[in-house]
């Protein structure tokens, strides 16, 4: 800015066409990372005076297993429920760029979950997954295996969130790679059968390649929704709140960052704790920050 | 690019300039690409009929077992219940505004950034990019509290705009439509623009904005979506019960004393129609517009 | 319609007058925010669905003309709602109810409360249960609530499926047969024994909520040190563990509602409100369900109170308005309506609850709540109990979810506990 002290105003149609994002941001953003800075080293219930901390709640932090608990459970679940989603997803775009009918039909059918209540999603894998009379089971059974307690273990309950997250986005990322894949162009597609590519070599050096910009949207903003999974084991586990509030379930297996956060916060109302772990989260989200730039950095060439 | 260049995307296929016998085996695996896609549709609506299955059974139905499979005749009086225990029309009211607003706002704001970012250099841009995407995934839950507060001080507590003005631009977008506009406009024609003695916001409205339709549409359903289903912020910030949003009212439903499972699902039901509708509506646009940027 | 609303809101917030430097720019100090034509505030009155008679309150409005009552019926987290609103300083009710899990908190923080004792709730106190009347008393002996219902608990149990198992069902003689955790668990075993598919335990949880509430001290003191790591929390540990290794424990915390439809549960225990979620989960099982006093001594668990934010201008009104919504009658028609079951001893001789219960097979419930709700120990809760008990409960899950170690799981919860209570400020 010093530097350029005269130019800058031969640019002011940049810096308002950029100022409405870092204005708001000023505002929502910046000041809240601020005040939770400063709440970190204090104590606070939500209503009575704010009281000084020190260094206590990092240390608290530091020594917290139960945050460390949720820290791996939020990676497992984002990696159990983007991965193969994405994969998932990739797949069903490019089958439905093949096929000449229902396309309007079949887009509002992977559109459909993403915009349907998570509460009533919720509820709805809660009764097909229950450990006694829940279908899967039931179906489980049918063919000779036995039922799985799926609402207790470790892995089962994450396997359940996943589901839960697969289902709800699989067809909005298939959506957006189907967007994509209609703006390649076909001569693209012709050249490569003129080489004699098969379908599996045309997909893999030509269509992820042409894709990639939007896998990298889809990548951010899976791993953007990843990280702060909140919902669905907040309702999963929810039943239960009046005793035990938000802990994720049996074995804490579908406690996640944020919902760390939101039950410290919120129902042990310990505020200053809560924005302690608000930036233990930032620490570990910068550490994403920093993989999904170097991704970036590497599709700018 | 000319096999493109037709009124509707089912038509691609045929006109191909394919041989004979390629353009064949291209149909028939078109024709076995619906088998997967059934599959898909199939898992993906499941869901659906058991919520319109639980929405028209009693509560005790979903504890019964074996489970209730088709549909029963209670849907009235469960829809009766939900109407009775939130306002569902003021909320969904409500929601329309938030949402729309958002999207509207957003789409703007963002790619008009995006637009300089992509094709203008001045100073300090590589800071405030680099800015951006450092608070790119900073995850909105953990600034809910001060957010709380900065609502309290400027009084927005209960209102619609504590909803709207803090989304109205956001990173995600921007990071997008940058990506979107460097790869969809060629220099050139801006270039041309400039010649003709176009302007930044100029270009932007006559020669961006019709160009980068198709991402705009993307943009605007990840919008929509993410305004429509925010459940967590409206929770916390609209405080006055009189003034809710469809997710908050339909939270509500979800009592402290065991959840009437029949009723909330009859509100999931009547509140997904209007998206349905909408989506219709948006992605009749939405495909047609892809072409058109594809052709361009 | 909304904008009209809204313009109304800042309507509203113009006549307001800040209540401090927080609030001062906020839209309404107290208001209920809304409709009412912007000349009168009106009564904003806050609760849960469940947690008051809606036709009472109803009736309230007919009552208090002059007042303008607006009930409003506020869902999702209460606790967390009220809380931020309290905090934020605009929208306040005139009248909110507090759960009582929720008290203990709230009553870290009594200024934000009127006592009701300035305004006659003093005459009151003799007439209600002096254990409950205390929940809501401060340490300088301040009145923050009224008791709207309590939850004493007791031993549901199946009459048909104790029958089966050729044991007696008659509700005094389960009561004896099971007076203390030993003989429960024996009762229990026979029971598991002779009908393998029922169990008498629902979940470790079950019982630890009910054991830790016949201690004398809970998990942190009243002079603020942490108890959670003492003798006869070993031993309430112990006893509830003692559940999982005989094998009687159906484990269905996370789907309690399926196995009471199913019969796999076949004691349950808990408040007399809990009779509601039973009967909502598995109507079909009307008849079958009985009541008898849970082993050693009755509890509480639950029960909420309407209080009067301090914020509210007519706090006199707002106290009649309470005082005719919990009245003897009301509360008898309460427990009418929603299964609430009266804090006023008084209600209980009304004949909404002096008959005898369908779902229960005819049988006169409050003859076992009754007593129960007059024999609740009284017990310190501290604000930071909730917290700090999350660790056992955490590890009684992982013991029957996941098989841990219950001494290991003992050694883990009283760890954890206790860095919850020093993060809670807990000495």
């Amino acid at each position: 800015m010093t530097g350029a002290r005269r130019n800058p105003l031969r640019f002011w149609p940049q810096y308002v066409a950029v100022s409405p994002f870092f204005l708001l941001f000023a505002a929502f953003g910046l000041f809240p990372l601020a005040f939770s800075a400063w709440l970190a080293f204090h104590r606070w219930d939500g209503i009575s005076p704010v009281t000084f901390a020190g260094f206590d709640q990092f240390r608290f932090l530091v020594a917290d297993a139960t945050f460390r608990k949720a820290v791996v459970n939020t990676i497992i679940i984002w990696i159990m429920a983007t991965v193969p989603m994405l994969f998932m997803s990739l797949g069903l775009a490019s089958m439905l760029n093949s096929v000449k009918r229902f396309r309007t039909l079949y887009q509002v059918i992977l559109f459909l979950p993403s915009v349907t209540s998570i509460v009533a999603v919720v509820i709805f894998f809660k009764a097909i997954f229950d450990n006694q009379v829940g279908v899967v089971n039931q179906v489980l059974e049918a063919i000779g295996l036995s039922g799985v307690q799926w609402l207790n273990g470790y892995w089962t309950i994450k396997i359940v969130l996943a589901v839960i997250m697969t289902w709800q986005w699989v067809g909005y990322n298939a959506i957006i790679y189907y967007a994509g894949l209609q703006a390649i162009s076909g001569e693209v597609y012709e050249a490569a059968k003129l080489d004699g590519a098969g379908p599996l070599r045309t997909f893999w050096s030509i269509t992820v390649p042409l894709l990639r910009p939007v896998i990298i949207f889809t990548v951010v903003v899976s791993t953007i929704g990843g990280m702060q999974t909140f919902a669905e084991p907040q309702v999963l586990f929810g039943s239960n709140a009046s005793i035990n509030p938000n802990s994720g379930g049996p074995g804490q297996a579908g406690l996640t960052m944020v919902l760390y956060f939101y039950q410290q916060a919120f129902n042990n109302n310990n505020y200053g704790y809560g924005a302690a772990i608000a930036y233990g989260v930032f620490a570990i989200v910068a550490v994403f920050t920093l993989i999904n730039w170097r991704i970036t950095a590497r599709a700018e060439k | 690019m000319a096999a493109h260049d037709t009124a509707t995307v089912d038509r691609k296929g045929p006109s191909r300039p394919a041989p004979v016998q390629k353009g064949k085996s291209v149909r028939n695996a078109a024709k076995w690409a619906h088998l997967p896609m059934v599959v898909a549709s199939l898992l993906l609506l499941f869901p659906f009929y058991w919520t319109v299955v639980m929405a028209t059974n009693t509560n005790a139905d979903y504890y019964a077992t074996p489970p209730k499979v088709v549909p029963g005749t209670h849907l009235l009086e469960n829809i009766a219940s939900v109407l009775t225990s939130i306002n569902f029309f003021g909320s969904m009211a409500n929601t329309a505004i938030v949402a729309v607003s958002v999207t509207v706002l957003v789409l703007f704001f963002d790619s008009l950034a995006a637009f300089a970012f992509a094709k203008y250099d001045f100073p300090a841009k590589k800071f405030l990019f680099g800015l951006m995407l450092a608070f790119f995934m900073v995850p909105a839950q953990l600034s809910t509290v001060p957010q709380f507060i900065t609502m309290i001080n400027i009084g927005w507590v209960g209102t619609l705009q504590a909803l709207i003005v803090p989304a109205a631009a956001n990173a995600f977008g921007i990071f997008w439509m940058r990506q979107y506009i460097s790869t969809s406009i060629p220099d050139e024609i801006l270039d041309a623009a400039v010649m003709d003695g176009c302007g930044f916001f100029r270009q932007y409205f006559l020669v961006v904005l019709p160009v980068i339709r198709p991402g705009l549409a993307f943009l605007g359903i990840y919008t929509f979506v993410q305004a429509w289903n925010d459940y967590v912020w409206p929770l916390i910030v609209l405080i006055n019960p009189d003034m809710l949003t469809l997710q908050v009212a339909l939270s509500q439903l979800n009592v402290s004393r065991g959840t009437d499972y029949a009723v909330v699902m009859a509100g999931a039901v009547l509140a997904i129609i209007p998206l349905i509708v909408v989506f219709l509506a948006f992605s009749k646009q939405f495909v047609a517009d892809s072409v058109k940027g594809a052709v361009r | 319609m909304n904008l009209s609303r809204r313009n109304l809101l800042l309507g509203s917030g113009l006549a307001a007058l800040g209540a401090g430097a927080l609030s001062a720019c906020s839209t309404s100090a107290g208001g209920s925010g809304g409709s009412g034509g912007g000349s009168t505030s009106g009564l904003a009155l806050w609760y849960w669905n469940g947690g008051l008679s809606d036709k009472v309150v109803e009736a309230s409005k007919t009552q208090f003309p002059k007042d303008d009552i607006k009930p409003n019926k506020v869902g999702g987290d209460f606790k967390q709602k009220l809380q931020t609103t309290l905090t934020g300083g605009s929208f306040i009710p005139q009248i909110t109810g507090v759960k009582g899990e929720d008290m203990p908190f709230f009553r870290s923080v009594a200024d934000k409360f009127t006592d009701l004792n300035e305004f006659g709730a003093k005459d009151i106190a003799a007439t209600q249960l002096a254990w409950k009347w205390a929940e809501a008393q401060t340490e300088d002996g301040k009145q923050l609530g009224f008791p709207i219902d309590i939850g004493p608990t007791a031993t549901f149990y199946r009459a048909d499926i104790l029958e089966q198992a050729g044991l007696t069902s008659d509700p005094t003689a389960v009561a004896a047969a099971t007076s203390t955790w030993d003989d429960f668990y024996a009762f229990g075993q026979e029971l598991h024994g002779k009908v393998p598919a029922s169990f008498p335990v629902p979940s470790l949880a079950t019982v630890f909520q009910i054991i830790v509430g016949q201690l004398t001290n809970r998990f942190v003191g009243k002079d603020n040190t942490f108890t959670g790591g003492s003798d006869e929390m070993k031993q309430a540990w112990d006893t509830t563990v003692k559940a999982q290794a005989l094998g009687i424990n159906a484990n269905a915390g996370q789907n309690l509602g399926p196995a009471l439809a199913a019969g796999t549960i076949a004691m349950d225990l808990g408040a007399a409100w809990h009779a509601l979620d039973i009967s909502d989960a598995a109507p079909d099982t009307s008849g079958k369900w009985r009541i008898a006093n849970n082993p050693v001594k009755p509890t509480n668990f639950g029960g909420s109170f309407l209080t009067i934010p301090s914020a509210t201008e007519d706090k006199q009104a707002a106290f009649d308005v309470i005082k005719w919504i919990l009245s003897t009658d009301n509360q008898g028609q309460a427990f009418t309506d929603a299964t609430i079951f009266p804090a006023d001893p008084a209600a209980w001789k009304l004949p909404a609850l002096t008959g005898g219960d369908e779902f229960f097979g005819g049988q006169k419930t409050i003859d076992i709540f009754g007593p129960a709700g007059e024999k609740v120990p009284e017990q310190y809760v501290a604000a930071s109990d909730s917290a700090v008990s999350a660790a056992y409960y955490n590890e009684l899950t992982n013991v029957e979810a996941n098989g841990k170690n219950p001494d290991q799981a003992w050694t883990d919860a009283v760890a954890a506990a206790k860095d919850i209570a020093q993060r809670q400020g807990v000495k």
